[in-house]
């Protein structure tokens, strides 16, 4: 099979076969990814550029934001990851057409394996490797945090209250981290289901 | 003889005790077999069994039994489970109960009764404090050789298992509001107290059930027995959405900014972890709050003998009695210094002991005593008896001497408080001299103590202490809370007058039961000079076993005190470090162990080459194809052999994706790049590619690669494999830090591309079948170092460089990397009718190797551009990094070793790498080297090895003969230097 994700991730049933399972994964396909990182000086006018094409400013704080058309996902300061549908051949020629002068734009498609993560048992599952607060009082639908999981680097979102989280991670690094998560999720069960080729959209 | 190998636990009581009698649990010790019941501790059912004989000691093989009921136990120290699982030194009294259990004393041979090593007790007297450092001195090599493998052998603590873990370890992060440090009537006060205001409350407790001392007691609290009080406080706190807790959980370690480790010991009380489940789980807690609520550790009284089986602390008497049922023992003596010693005497009384005696070195009774009992104004001078306790004597404070049959001595010399956790990121506890005990003194940001751990030591005190520190947590935190109603509890009273050391004691008598200190070990080092805690401690090694001294470290520093005549307080406490309680290695990696050790990066078309039967190697965190074998090759070298000469004659794909790439934009894109190489970048024109070298601020090479000009203001940055991560962190530090002020943006690419190298005299020919026609591809059209972005037949946006390595005709395709096993396909397939090879790590070395191309084997860290014959790079026009540091007169002497390449005289002899040249004739030896050899292939395109190396003065000794040493491989190889370029030294072939 050609342009698979990784051997290993194959949809179906893992670890503790009985009950309901504790961590359902889907991988998100056909979105596009992009970097934009502003322009020397140029964040406001980005923002004020993003806020006219696409209805939302960029996020200045670890949050992602659904616009029309595009989710602005923070990505450092002045940094962010773009999320569009599938529909776009080049997603830069897309958002240059925004952002010509106020920031580079860098397709990022191919880069990550992006996971949506759910289940009873997620927050569980991922204490396990993200240092990072999830509790619901504490990180909700929409924040955003750049770390990393089992010595993988991890882009996280929270993505619903349910809660649902989206985990994009480098490629090459996508065996290793799928492997830290089926066996963290192994004792509450976990079971792939097949990818959704319309990403889901985010909360706003 | 005692009742030891029954099973009928003919100690254990009719009635009472937090015990299951309807679950009985079968185990073994030394191989006996016993009956327990769920609830108990190894160490409560072994008292159960009447089983007072449970290890020998660490340096005199003496005989020892159970000392306390806690992590803080000294001598019953066992190996638990077989095989794989086998694991040494797990205090029996921290071992939870489970059917099967398998324990097996140590430091013993042949058997715990007949131990044949304790004959080692007549050279007691040369095992003093030091020893170490005083005999066995002669002859020195005997120490070595002889001594020391005695010693260690006599000294063992347990034996590992040899074979690899079976189960399963894991980590895992918590956060929450207010941290409570044990559930005792503090810790559950404190966690009340926050949890009911509405904190997010994590309560940790090392025992498998909570209630702390609460769990050992018999008086009440409010209207119930104390442990029924303390699970309906759990239970509440169970319910509570916001409160989570934790047992079998031990917080170990206290770090910065309210951070803390803890152990879970998930699966501990099993045979056999269940599957899909840890053994066990490293916790990083990080709290706002922290209520340390620890409790405190009973300390021994130091009299003759006083390590003799039946020797007890009084609270651990209680405390087997009470919560375990278990009687330690029939004939009782008390042996105190403070009142909380007689609620054992009314608790074994109650459980149906007798009390032979109460000794209190003091002439006061508390309130509250019974008034029947034998009570003795006096101490106990020395236990009497072989392998157990059959007598105590006694001196009374008039000088008269009594000796008392008894099977139990329960001591107490107070309660040092587990402060632990408040002194490891530095403070130093103070010592109250009305409590006789070190304190806490400043505490950590955020953190409170509260009850025994702070001193507090009656229950009432314990329960209001917990509160107000749970209420001040919350209100810390800014949510209003009340305190919960202190339980009423029945009057109490904590007065000691402390008995360091019994005056005139008969025998042995120990401080660290654990590392077998003595009372005289200690003073012996003061005598010879080690008047610092720290020095003593190292001296004597009192409170460096694995107990870390926990029930040994103020006593012996009172001694100290004492010897030195001054107070505790100034004498001061050794320094606190985690973990307070032993972690196992295999917690602390966790799941990174064996191949998890680190990540491994895939490239995209990993799978391709797995079907291909490539024999792979790790080169960083990367996984690359080495060689492709095909059959019939009898080895590796013809693998390569048969690729390189594809290569050259024919074409061969090569999967070259892990080299960095890292997009550049912004309109100071070019001056940046100006300021990180050595070279010039504002000629560089849209659509064309350069090599490009940076040194560090050092003026030593960093990295190489290649740099392309995609736009107007976009460029590609490439980074060897191994260099990706720190050229881009670099890079990072310059724009963020150096130059702020340049208007550039970059990211990294590496995982976005798949990029493949196709090789040869038909790379053309192979890309023309594969790129879309409308692409003209020809030398005219698409140059030497052209760079641009091309259309595949099948549609896909790729992009294509006219780079080389090899020295041939060659290209690398980058396409988007989720195309990239279908391009190799495509690529492969293409080049069929050419002849096309896959080719691998090995062969892409000796190609470049072949054209004297330098890797990471020659940018090693320590070459300069000189070194390297890249010194006409060095821009005299510009300003860049490194370029002030590089001509540093070290770095730019012509004696240093520079860049050449080697054959070997004889053709048929083969070269390795890390071989060190000397002059022909020279001795081999350090001071005659000229160098080393970097790199070495064998060239299937010269039919022979060749070599590169740094020489002294290597260029202008091009000819010269030289010896090449290589002892690690134990050969000496005579080479003459040449020119680096053994393949096509003009470069026509690329350019054509």
């Amino acid at each position: 099979m050609s342009d698979r994700t990784h051997a290993a991730f194959t949809p179906g049933r893992s670890g503790r076969a009985d009950g309901a399972p504790g961590l359902i994964v889907r991988e998100c396909v056909g979105q596009r990814l992009a970097s934009l990182i502003a322009r020397r000086g140029q964040a406001e006018r980005a923002s004020a550029a993003a806020a006219r094409a696409f209805g939302v400013a960029l996020p200045v704080a670890p949050r992602a934001v659904a616009g029309r058309g595009a989710t602005f996902i923070w990505a450092g300061p002045g940094s962010w990851l773009v999320e569009t549908g599938p529909e776009l051949d080049d997603v830069e020629a897309f958002l240059g057409a925004t952002f010509a002068g106020t920031a580079s734009i860098c397709d990022q498609s191919d880069s990550r394996v992006v996971l949506e993560v759910s289940g009873p048992r997620v927050r569980d599952v991922l204490a396990k490797g993200a240092p990072i607060d999830l509790h619901a009082d504490q990180f909700s639908a929409g924040d955003v945090a750049l770390t990393a999981i089992g010595h993988v680097g991890v882009h996280l979102r929270q993505v619903s209250a349910a809660p649902a989280f989206r985990l994009s991670v480098a490629r090459s690094y996508f065996g290793t981290f799928w492997h830290w998560l089926s066996s963290s999720a192994a004792e509450f069960g976990c079971e792939v289901v097949a990818p959704d080729p319309q990403p889901a959209r985010d909360a706003r | 003889m005692t009742a030891a190998g029954n099973s009928r636990q003919s100690a254990r009581l009719a009635s009472g005790g937090l015990i299951d009698r309807g679950r009985p649990l079968r185990f073994s010790f030394d191989g006996r077999s016993y009956t327990g019941y769920a609830g108990d501790t190894l160490a409560s059912a072994l008292v159960a069994n009447e089983v007072r004989l449970v290890g020998r000691s660490f340096k005199y093989h003496r005989p020892r039994g159970l000392l306390s009921a806690g992590a803080e136990e000294p001598n019953a120290l066992v190996e638990l489970r077989g095989g794989a699982r086998r694991e040494p030194n797990t205090p029996a009294t921290v071992a939870e109960l489970f059917d099967g259990l398998e324990a097996v004393s140590q430091n013993r041979w042949p058997s715990l009764r007949h131990d044949w090593l304790a004959a080692g007790r007549v050279l007691a007297p040369v095992l003093a404090a030091g020893f170490y450092y005083k005999t066995f001195m002669w002859p020195a090599p005997f120490w070595e050789k002889v001594y020391e493998p005695l010693i260690r052998r006599a000294a063992g603590l347990g034996r590992i298992a040899t074979g690899p873990d079976p189960d399963g370890y894991e980590k895992a992060f918590a956060f929450c509001d207010v941290l409570v440090i044990g559930s005792g009537p503090a810790g559950l006060m404190a966690a009340l107290a926050a949890g009911r205001a509405g904190a997010r409350v994590l309560l940790v407790e090392e025992d498998f059930r909570f209630g702390g001392r609460a769990l050992a007691e018999r008086r009440a609290i409010g209207d119930r027995p104390c442990h029924g009080w303390a699970a309906a406080v759990a239970a509440e706190l169970e319910a509570l959405p916001n409160v989570r807790l934790m047992c079998r959980t031990t917080v170990f370690g206290s770090y910065d900014h309210g951070v803390f480790g803890a152990l879970e010991r998930v699966n501990d009380h099993v045979p056999v972890p269940p599957e899909y489940e840890p053994r066990q789980r490293l916790w990083r807690i990080v709290s706002r709050q922290c209520v340390l609520a620890a409790g405190a550790i009973e300390r021994p009284l130091l009299f003759g003998n006083n390590d003799l089986p039946g020797v007890m602390l009084a609270g651990a008497a209680r405390t087997y009695a009470n919560r375990y049922a278990a009687l330690a023992g029939r004939r009782v003596v008390v042996f105190t210094d403070n009142d909380d010693a007689w609620s054992t005497a009314a608790d074994l009384t109650a459980a149906g002991a007798s009390i032979a005696a109460v000794v209190d070195a003091r002439a006061t009774t508390p309130a509250g005593a019974a008034p029947d009992v034998h009570r003795v104004t006096g101490a106990v001078r020395r236990a009497l008896g072989g392998r157990a306790l059959q007598a105590v004597e006694i001196e009374t404070e008039r000088g008269a001497l009594l000796r008392v049959e008894c099977d139990l001595l329960a001591m107490s010399g107070g309660w040092t408080p587990t402060l632990h956790l408040s002194s490891h990121q530095g403070a130093r506890p103070r010592f109250d001299e009305q409590r006789a005990a070190f304190v806490p003194a400043q505490l950590p940001a955020g953190m409170r103590v509260a009850g025994a751990a702070n001193g507090e030591r009656t229950t009432a005190e314990a329960l209001a202490a917990g509160a107000r520190a749970g209420v001040a947590a919350a209100e810390a935190l800014g949510l209003g809370a009340r305190a919960p109603a202190i339980p009423a509890v029945e009057a109490e009273t904590s007065a000691q007058q402390p008995l360091w050391r019994v005056a005139g004691a008969k025998g042995k008598v120990f401080v660290d039961f654990q590392n077998d200190v003595a009372a005289s070990d200690v003073e012996l080092a003061e005598r010879e000079g080690f008047r610092s805690v720290e020095h003593m401690k190292r001296y004597t090694t009192l409170g460096m076993a694995t107990d870390q001294g926990k029930t040994a470290n103020v006593n012996g520093l009172a001694l100290l005190a004492a010897r030195a005549g001054q107070t505790i307080g100034r004498t001061g406490i050794t320094t606190f470090r985690p973990p307070y309680a032993p972690v196992a290695i295999g917690a602390l990696a966790g799941p990174h162990r064996g191949k998890d050790f680190r990540p491994l990066r895939l490239p995209p078309a990993h799978g391709w080459a797995v079907e291909q039967g490539a024999v792979f190697v790790e080169t960083g965190p990367w996984l690359r194809a080495q060689y492709f074998p095909r059959p019939g090759e009898p080895d590796w070298l013809a693998a390569v052999i048969r690729e390189v000469t594809t290569v050259r004659s024919a074409v061969g794909v090569c999967d070259v994706s892990t080299l960095g790439k890292i997009d550049l934009q912004g309109a100071d894109a070019a001056e940046f790049l100006d300021r990180l190489y050595v070279n010039g970048w504002k000629t560089l024109a849209v659509g064309r590619a350069r090599y490009g070298l940076m040194l560090r601020e050092d003026g030593i090479v960093m990295d190489d690669g290649t740099v392309s000009r995609l736009a107007d203001c976009r460029y590609l940055v490439t980074t060897t494999t191994a260099n990706a991560g720190s050229v881009y962190q670099h890079m990072q530090f310059c724009h963020q830090v150096l130059w702020p002020e340049l208007d550039v943006q970059f990211v990294s690419v590496s995982d976005q591309w798949a990029q493949f190298s196709i090789a040869g005299p038909h790379a053309r020919d192979l890309l023309r079948a594969v790129v879309d026609p409308r692409h003209d591809l020809s030398n005219d059209a698409f140059p030497y170092l052209a760079a641009g972005a091309v259309g595949l037949a099948d549609g896909t946006a790729a992009r294509l460089f006219r780079i080389s390595f090899s020295g041939e005709l060659a290209y690398e395709l980058a396409v988007p990397a989720r195309a990239g096993e279908r391009t190799v396909r495509a690529l492969m397939a293409a080049g069929a009718r050419f002849g096309v090879t896959a080719y691998g790590l090995e062969a892409l070395g000796a190609m470049r190797i072949e054209k004297g191309h330098v890797a990471g084997n020659e940018l090693n860290g320590q070459t300069t551009a000189h070194d390297l014959g890249l010194g006409r790079m060095l821009s005299t026009k510009k300003d860049y990094i490194g370029a002030v540091m590089a001509r540093r007169s070290g770095l730019v002497d012509p004696a240093r070793p520079r860049l050449v390449g080697f054959v070997p005289v004889d053709r048929g002899q083969r070269l390795g790498a890390g071989a060190h040249f000397v002059a022909p004739g020279a001795a081999a030896k350090a001071a005659n080297d000229q160098g080393f050899m970097t790199s070495a292939a064998f060239s299937p395109t010269l039919g022979h090895w060749v070599g590169l190396g740094l020489l002294v003065d290597g260029p202008q000794r091009v000819g010269e003969r030289v010896l090449a040493v290589d002892p690690l491989r134990g050969r000496s190889t005579a080479v003459e230097v040449c020119d680096p370029v053994f393949v096509d030294a003009p470069g026509e072939r690329l350019r054509v």
